[in-house]
């Protein structure tokens, strides 16, 4: 990410659309974020009672058919439907005219994790079951994980272009970066960024509890996502999609719209050292957001809250408070931190999305989203992470973080609106 | 119209997303139902599903498929091949 230098066009967030597990729609999704609601339950997507994890955190009654054509919505997986009904929250929230705009100059950067991994797990039955001459003609192109960025670009005629990336739980995170080069050279005037994911299945469910990423809380659902608890034992997969408008903020001023927060820059790094487990030294982290402070012009002092990965997971909530007190030495006492993890689950593919959301929805109200559940911090989670309540305060910049299966390491600078 | 009739009318309304109302014995499943080649895929394999499940296997042959552009050349094809 190159820094700001005067020349290269200032980028906002007009526009966001969450798909989510504790709204969908800007408002619901806020006032849930405030009010410290979790949405975690037990699974209904499947009968869950031969799984050590029969928790989730489920989109409820999502209707794909409210925001798109029957036929459109048949030819998508589930990961697609929430990226598409996400894009089309996020462009009327931005109150943008498409057909005032120029489209072969908007492109859309929608990241995921694992795709349509939902699909390939129902096709493979059938191919097994009722052999090849079954498996349906649409399985290629919906399991296809691209085909969130495309949905969106075939369903909303944006014609420039449509991106994904794979960075597990990083892919959002991820997606606002690659959104930001194309705005910054000029190659976009308008991208849709962020990210989807819908793989609450037998397969994946399995998968996950077998390596032990998964909290078993299963009695106590909404108490299971316990960032930097002391009794916190894994995450909670959750799904959804969250799509943000950024277009430069001089655009967004000319015709009059609003600018939640400003997409200031971002870092990336690798751990280079497992394909689970976090460096314990949270190394590789650290030199995530010390990049994403370089291209963002931010002195450490100047960083008031910080949105952050906080999974639930022993290690990485561990790492992540190691790998913020060494960026920002006596500084991390003054920082206020949460996870909205804590509320939504862990979306994964779509989990930076969330993130970008609310830490935009934070700088624009003034008001930071809680950890819930933390009731008993970990004695090396000692920082603030603004236990089980909302609280006001005065967002100038703040961080996002995203950390991925595999090492890799994402950090989104977002920054208050400068008019 | 017969039942086999209204049994291919509802496969045929479910697969392509139509209002079953819309699919006529002359319906053109491209012209009028705006079906494409993914769709005419899925539908052979639908009906494939639906008549087989009397114990015998109907396979409609991609040859077969690509030749039936109406909803009453379906209804031939499937009578023609012993479907009651």
């Amino acid at each position: 990410m190159s820094a700001p230098n005067g020349r290269e066009p200032r980028i906002g967030i007009t526009g966001i659309g969450p798909v989510t597990p504790i709204g969908v729609g800007v408002e619901p999704f806020w006032e849930s974020l405030r009010e410290g609601r979790s949405g975690v339950r037990p699974i209904t997507a499947f009968d869950p009672s031969a799984m050590k994890v029969r928790i989730a955190a489920e989109v409820p009654q999502f209707e794909p058919e409210r925001y798109m054509p029957p036929k459109a919505a048949k030819r998508m997986a589930r990961f697609s439907q929430m990226a598409v009904a996400a894009a089309r929250l996020a462009l009327e929230d931005a109150a943008l005219d498409l057909d005032r705009c120029e489209r072969e100059r908007i492109g859309t950067v929608i990241n995921t994790g694992g795709g349509g991994v939902t699909t390939i797990s129902d096709e493979a039955d059938v191919l097994a079951r009722r052999g090849p001459g079954r498996v349906g003609a649409l399985f290629v192109p919906t399991m296809a994980p691209n085909m969130a960025s495309c949905q969106v670009s075939i369903q909303f005629g944006l014609e420039g272009p449509a991106v994904t990336s794979a960075a597990a739980c990083a892919s959002s995170v991820y997606a606002f970066l690659e959104a930001l080069q194309m705005l910054r050279s000029g190659e976009a005037v308008v991208v849709l960024a962020g990210g989807t994911e819908s793989n609450i299945s037998p397969l994946g469910i399995a998968g996950l509890a077998n390596m032990h990423a998964l909290s078993r809380r299963n009695d106590d659902p909404t108490r299971a996502s316990r960032p930097f608890d002391r009794d916190r034992d894994g995450f909670v997969i959750g799904e959804g999609a969250v799509v943000c408008v950024l277009e430069p903020v001089a655009a967004a001023r000319a015709r009059g719209a609003r600018v939640y927060a400003e997409l200031l820059g971002g870092g990336r790094s690798s751990d280079a050292y497992h394909i689970t487990a976090p460096r314990p030294d949270g190394r590789g982290a650290a030199r995530a957001m010390r990049a994403g402070l370089t291209s963002a012009a931010l002195e450490p002092e100047e960083v008031d809250y910080i949105s952050a990965h906080g999974t639930g997971t022993p290690l990485n909530d561990v790492a992540e408070t190691r790998a913020i007190k060494e960026v920002f030495g006596a500084h991390a006492r003054n920082l206020t931190i949460s996870s909205p993890k804590s509320m939504t689950g862990h979306l994964m593919g779509a989990a930076g999305g969330v993130s970008v959301a609310a830490t935009a929805l934070a700088i624009y109200h003034g008001l930071i989203p809680p950890t819930i559940n933390l009731d008993t911090p970990d004695p090396e989670c000692d920082l603030d992470y603004v236990p089980h309540v909302s609280r006001p305060a005065a967002i100038g910049a703040a961080l996002v973080n995203g950390f991925g299966f595999g090492g890799q390491n994402g950090v989104v600078a977002l920054g208050r609106n400068q008019g | 119209m017969s039942s086999l009739d209204e049994r291919v009318i509802a496969i045929i309304a479910e697969q392509l997303r139509v209002p079953v109302e819309d699919v006529k014995p002359t319906s053109h499943l491209v012209d009028d139902l705006k079906a494409d080649s993914l769709d005419i895929v899925d539908l052979s394999i639908a009906l494939e599903e639906e008549f087989s499940s009397d114990g015998t296997e109907l396979e409609i042959s991609e040859e077969d498929a690509a030749g039936m552009q109406t909803v009453q050349d379906i209804v031939g094809y499937l009578t023609a091949r012993g479907v009651q």
